[in-house]
């Protein structure tokens, strides 16, 4: 055992990062205080997360657990549990954490404010990928979400509280259905046991009437899709990523969609597989729907944050169509490529607020030439759009080829349809290389190229990028147990100890 | 009981009517407050005949409470009168319609 | 020495096009350059080297698993038999030439770093292509050079035109490259592995529709990386890229991946005679559509990028009648002829002073003797004079269609050899052009870096004489190509008595002589063209990216407008909004109950409160 396993790790992973943005909060006087504590807190929870994923990911089970009782009137528990799943989401969300603070180093105004809600959503996506409790997920699910409507509301570009209301209607109109199924089935899963728990490892056990179980399944699944985002609940997404701030478009498309796959994953097939399983079909319609609708509109797109948003969408409906192929290969490709679009997604909205920095537009047809201005900057802007459009030996592709692959041995036609959208994404990923990078060049006031911290945040992407196109398997190996188990459909392996 | 309930209900419902009317159809911000204190008076008196007939004693301690509260009810709505009416130079209740959506 | 030196191969070119990336900039030009060329000659020492490892079988190595998922298992792995053997030597040894060739022809421009580096890197990328022994490595390959492709197309990128070139190239070919994803998915499913030397053994087994649909995408795969039909137009405009671009990726090697594609999987191809006779059938189409094109076109880029076009149509159809063998030989004797042709047309490009259009060149024999000798060779070559290479390789193919008899192949011999006239016609259409008659050009004649003539010197020796590497045995040759890549597989083989051979030998040479006659007694003065409407609609391609404009790129840009404006805006989100807007009227409406006036609030309270009552007195009286 490592030295580690006496702390409560998990909880660590959770509440750092809130007592760091507490800390933001109350070292305002002293001048830069925040952005120092913010970027000691997210490198902390990252080196944790990295040590855990050295150390743990070779191992099988439950790699970590905490279970405490807290409200036990109603039977809620304080259960936290790390997979290889949890695991490899954390470590991209504490990789991501810090590239959106690094990015938002020069902040203004309200810098600690800033900071801080940046470390208290760092807190509430932590708790979601931890959470085994129903209400202690659905607590974090909602915790996510408001430092976000802040962070677009406030720090937004021009049209911040439209987007930002947009987003939090949404994103709430989905979770309240979440919260009502899911007080139906504790209440069902206490009738029928007289254990009244909010635990997963119980609530699976439910046997649920069918019909009863569409409609929580129905439930779950509009607030999960509003999150990842599938057509047609995706219209938030463009408005909330254009007008937000560079960092809340890393998180927003970096880690805040993957939590809606990540639901599904984790609560959706396991407490509902009857209609999870016999509703396949309409997933992989609308995540095909996704591929293709998204790029057209992506292609039309004047601004370049808004084409990037869109395009978003149409990596997230490969991620849907693994989930729906439902075989090993093909979901590893979706957790996979969950990790890769938040990885190249995330460089790209850096880069673009990098541009924006220096142009003072994110428009495209105001733009071009940039190439000749600042070379490194658009060799790196280059280099991203590839790996966004799925250029073999890049992050992308490797995730895509694996949903392909496991999709086609299952449903031919859906991967053939797929492989169609790979053209869609290299039309519209194009227009926007051709629009920024080449042509002339508009105005002449002189550019500074890459500075050393944009370097910084840079370079690790470009080099995971790679390491992602080259050489998935150790990205891959900590999943599979945990796919293998999914579609097993037994949700839990064991733990010594064993389960509350 | 010297006084049967009904007698008692009876008269508190009358004088909970007189206050309302009172309420409603006076403007004057002093006659409307008037009128409350006879409304709450009248449900006092409910209480204490209620509490009376059923040999309890929590009607009337109830009726002190309503009685401490409606003193410092009376002496709030007394001051702001004053303020309004430094305001306005008016009592009339339809001059002060500042919460209309 | 370990077998896995022979990763070395496509690795130093790789290394040394990242070294030029990351430090490119900050290096003086000399070493940059020596950098680029020595990456890719080292390449070519390599291979030389380690030749006697293809032999036989050949010898496969491994280096480590890329992918890894259940059933799934792609190792990156290459396979050095006597095909890739002898394609990973052409690749190199051109690519050398035009690498010396670059430095002379850059030697003005200041973005030599970035120019060597995606040179280097497209090297790396097309020996992926030929030494993988795993589709999804190949397909690695594939698409890299694709992306080098338009990035040396839009090398120049501060005009948009050459950045719109390297953009459609791109999206061309990727619509080629989904096929080719779909064969190669389906194959996974069929065998389980990924492996070409697999697949191969294994394609026996399978039912005869599904390997003719797997032909048929494969080919469509090839069509878009080697410009054949339907899938051409991305080459003509490829020419706006730098000349050595257009000599190493738009002639020599790249445009004829999907020749080698299909060479690599011919066990698979072979058992398709559906399969094989459309991929003849597309073959002779392009050929000929090229020709026509060809000799319409006013730039010299543009002609040489049809003949390509057109010569891979011819390798194409060799593949498709079972000459894998001679189609291999067609592509090695084209890639050196062309790449010699167009880096001929660099010079005489860069002699004119940047000027583009033969009809206002001329006169350059006398002024340029040297690079008129050269171009000569490869014209030579390229129009199937006889005893050159050409004649030799072109002959092949279309004796070997011929072989077959059948009417179907006897059809395609007939277009075949209508195209070779073409070819001979366009040929010294532009040689005429160019050198005879007395000079159209206005300005003096610029000097050329001594690096652009002389790498050109073997390869116009090697160039014309390499008809020796699979001499047929009438001249007196030993057909050593046809014995190497016996190995490689090869269809039934219809042999053909001497006597038809020196009949086909016959009209091929006199198809010159006519094409020749016809292109003398037309060009040999020049007159001002007269721009008649069937002269614009061979020049501009027979209207094709018209037609592409207006099916497929019109009724997309409408559509993604129409998705964005109609659907997403008005649709999804005007339904939401007319929602919200809704609940806003609403609440407007019951604003208006809050007056604001005590008096109002206190007449309600007093009307609810007689509500209650009713009602309590209802439920008295009912009770």
């Amino acid at each position: 055992m490592n030295p580690l396993s006496s702390l409560p790790i998990l909880s660590l992973l959770i509440w750092l990062p809130l007592a760091g943005g507490l800390g933001c909060l109350f070292l305002r006087p002293v001048r830069h205080a925040s952005r120092w504590i913010a970027l000691g807190t997210t490198g902390v929870v990252f080196a944790l997360t990295l040590f855990l994923f050295i150390t743990g990911s070779s191992k099988n089970g439950w790699l970590f657990f905490e279970d405490h009782a807290w409200i036990s009137r109603f039977g809620i528990r304080y259960t936290l549990g790390m997979d290889g799943l949890s695991l490899l989401m954390t470590l991209l969300t504490a990789f991501l954490l810090i590239v959106a603070v690094l990015i938002s180093w020069q902040v203004s105004p309200y810098p600690d404010f800033f900071f801080s809600l940046l470390l208290l959503i760092e807190c509430g996506i932590m708790g979601v990928f931890l959470s085994l409790d129903l209400v202690l997920f659905y607590l974090f699910w909602e915790i996510m979400l408001i430092p976000m409507f802040f962070l677009i509301g406030v720090w937004g570009h021009a049209r911040r509280l439209y987007a930002a209301v947009k987003f939090f209607l949404f994103t709430l109109a989905g979770s309240l259905l979440m919260l009502l199924a899911l007080i139906s089935l504790y209440l069902l899963h206490g009738q029928q046991t007289g254990d009244y728990s909010f635990a997963l490892s119980a609530l699976i056990h439910t046997q649920i009437p069918p019909n009863l179980a569409w409609w929580l399944y129905g439930s779950f699944f509009v607030a999960f899709a509003v999150k990842v985002p599938l057509v047609p609940v995706h219209t938030w997404l463009p408005d909330a990523h254009t007008e937000a701030p560079t960092a809340g478009s890393v998180i927003l498309a970096g880690i805040l969609l993957k939590t809606g796959v990540y639901g599904l994953i984790r609560f959706g097939f396991p407490l509902f597989p009857g209609p999870a399983h016999a509703s396949l079909p309409i997933l992989a319609v609308l995540a095909l729907a996704g591929i293709f609708y998204a790029a057209w509109i992506a292609y039309a797109q004047n601004d370049a944050k808004r084409l990037i948003a869109y395009s978003s969408v149409a990596h997230l409906g490969f991620v849907i169509l693994g989930l729906a192929a439902w075989n090993l290969t093909a979901l590893e490709g979706s957790i996979l490529q969950m990790v890769n679009h938040g990885i190249t997604t995330g460089a790209l909205f850096s880069m673009v607020g990098m541009i924006d920095q220096r142009a003072h537009t994110r428009e495209i047809a105001r733009l071009g030439g940039l190439w000749t201005r600042v070379p490194v900057l658009g060799a790196f802007f280059l280099f991203f759009s590839l790996a966004s459009l799925g250029l073999p030996g890049l992050n992308n592709f490797t995730g895509e080829i694996l949903i392909l692959l496991g999709t086609f041995t299952t449903h031919p036609v859906w991967a053939a349809l797929a492989l169609g959208g790979v053209v869609f994404a290299a039309i519209y990923m194009l227009r926007l290389v051709q629009g920024v990078l080449w042509g002339p060049t508009k105005g002449d006031e002189p550019w500074t190229d890459l500075s050393g911290r944009e370097a910084l945040v840079l370079i690790p992407l470009a080099i995971l990028v790679l390491w992602l196109g080259l050489h998935p398997s150790t990205f891959l190996e900590p999943v599979r147990e945990p796919v293998q188990l999914l579609l097993q459909g037994s949700m839990f392996p064991s733990m010594p100890g064993g389960m509350p | 009981m010297i006084v049967p309930l009904s007698h008692i209900l009876g008269f508190s419902s009358a004088l909970f009517v007189m206050g309302l009317a009172c309420v409603l159809a006076r403007r004057d911000l002093i006659m409307i407050l008037i009128g409350i204190e006879i409304m709450l008076n009248a449900v006092g008196l409910a209480l204490v005949g209620a509490s009376a007939f059923w040999q309890k004693v929590d009607g009337q301690i109830f009726v002190i409470f309503l009685m401490a509260m409606t003193s410092a009810e009376v002496a709030i709505s007394l001051a702001m009168v004053v303020y309004l009416r430094r305001q306005k130079a008016t009592l009339d209740a339809d001059a002060y319609d500042g919460m209309k959506g | 020495m370990t077998d896995k030196t022979l990763f070395l191969i496509p690795l130093l070119p790789l290394l040394c096009g990242a070294l030029n990336v990351l430090f490119g900039m900050r290096l003086p030009r000399q070493l940059s350059q020596a950098i680029a060329v020595g990456g890719v000659a080292s390449s070519t020492v390599l291979t030389l080297v380690l030749w006697p490892l293809s032999a036989g079988a050949g010898t496969h190595v491994t280096l480590f698993t890329w992918l890894d998922s259940g059933t799934l298992h792609v190792p990156v792995e290459i396979l050095f038999d006597p095909l890739s053997a002898s394609m990973t030597l052409m690749v190199t040894g051109v690519s050398t030439l035009i690498h010396l060739y670059a430095i002379g022809y850059m030697h003005r421009d200041a973005d030599y770093a970035r120019f060597f580096a995606l040179l280097n890197l497209f090297v790396f990328a097309m020996l992926t292509i030929v030494l993988a022994d795993n589709l999804l490595l190949l397909f690695l390959g594939w698409e890299g050079v694709g992306f080098c492709s338009y990035a040396l197309i839009g090398f120049w990128y501060r005009e948009e035109k050459n950045a719109s070139a390297g953009r459609k190239a791109f999206l061309v070919t990727r619509v080629g490259d989904v096929f080719l994803g779909i064969a190669l998915l389906w194959l996974f499913k069929l065998f389980g592995t990924l492996s070409i030397s697999g697949i191969n053994a294994g394609a026996s087994q399978l039912a005869p529709h599904i390997l003719t649909l797997l032909v048929v995408l494969l080919l469509l795969g090839a069509c878009g990386k080697s410009a054949q039909l339907p899938l051409m137009t991305w080459l003509p405009d490829a020419m706006a890229g730098p000349t050595p671009v257009s000599a190493l990726i738009h002639a020599a090697t790249m445009v004829t991946a999907g020749v080698y594609l299909l060479c690599r999987l011919f066990p698979l191809v072979s058992l398709s005679s559906t399969g094989l006779a459309l991929i003849s059938a597309v073959g002779a189409v392009t050929a000929f559509y090229a020709a026509t094109c060809a000799l319409a076109q006013r730039e010299i880029k543009k002609v040489l990028a049809y003949s390509t076009m057109s010569q891979v149509g011819y390798m194409f159809l060799g593949v498709g009648t079972g000459a894998v063998a001679g189609s291999m030989f067609h592509l090695f004797t084209h890639a050196f002829f062309k790449a010699l042709l167009f880096m001929g047309a660099g010079c005489i490009i860069h002699l004119c002073g940047e000027e583009n259009d033969i009809f206002k060149m001329g006169g350059l024999r006398k002024k340029s003797p040297l690079v008129f000798w050269l171009f000569l060779a490869g014209a030579l070559c390229l129009a199937g004079a006889p005893l050159s290479s050409g004649f030799f390789s072109k002959d092949g193919l279309l004796a070997a269609a011929y072989a077959h008899g059948t009417p179907f192949y006897l059809t395609i011999y007939i277009l075949g050899a209508f195209t070779a006239l073409l070819t001979a016609i366009y040929t010294f259409r532009l040689l005429y052009l160019v050198f005879g008659g007395t000079s159209r050009f206005t300005g003096d004649l610029h000097g050329l870096p001594k690096l652009m003539t002389w790498p050109l010197i073997p390869l116009a020796l090697i160039a014309l004489f390499s008809g020796v590497l699979n001499l047929p045995e009438i001249f007196g040759g030993h057909q050593w190509l046809d014995h190497l890549l016996h190995a490689a597989g090869s269809g039934e083989s219809h042999p053909l008595s001497h006597m038809q051979e020196w009949t086909l030998a016959g009209i091929a040479t006199a198809l010159f002589a006519i094409g020749w006659a016809v292109a003398h007694w037309r060009y040999s003065r020049f007159t001002p063209a007269q721009e008649k409407k069937a002269v614009l609609f061979f020049l501009h391609g027979w209207q094709a990216d018209r037609l592409v404009h207006a099916t497929l790129i019109t009724p997309f840009a409408f559509l993604s407008r129409l998705f964005w404006q109609g659907a997403d805006l008005a649709v999804i989100d005007g339904i939401l909004e007319s929602l919200g807007q809704g609940c806003q009227s609403a609440g407007e409406r019951l604003r208006t109950l809050t007056t604001g006036r005590v008096s109002s609030y206190l007449a309600s309270l007093a009307w609810g409160l007689l509500l209650f009552m009713l009602f309590f007195l209802l439920q008295v009286v009912q009770g």
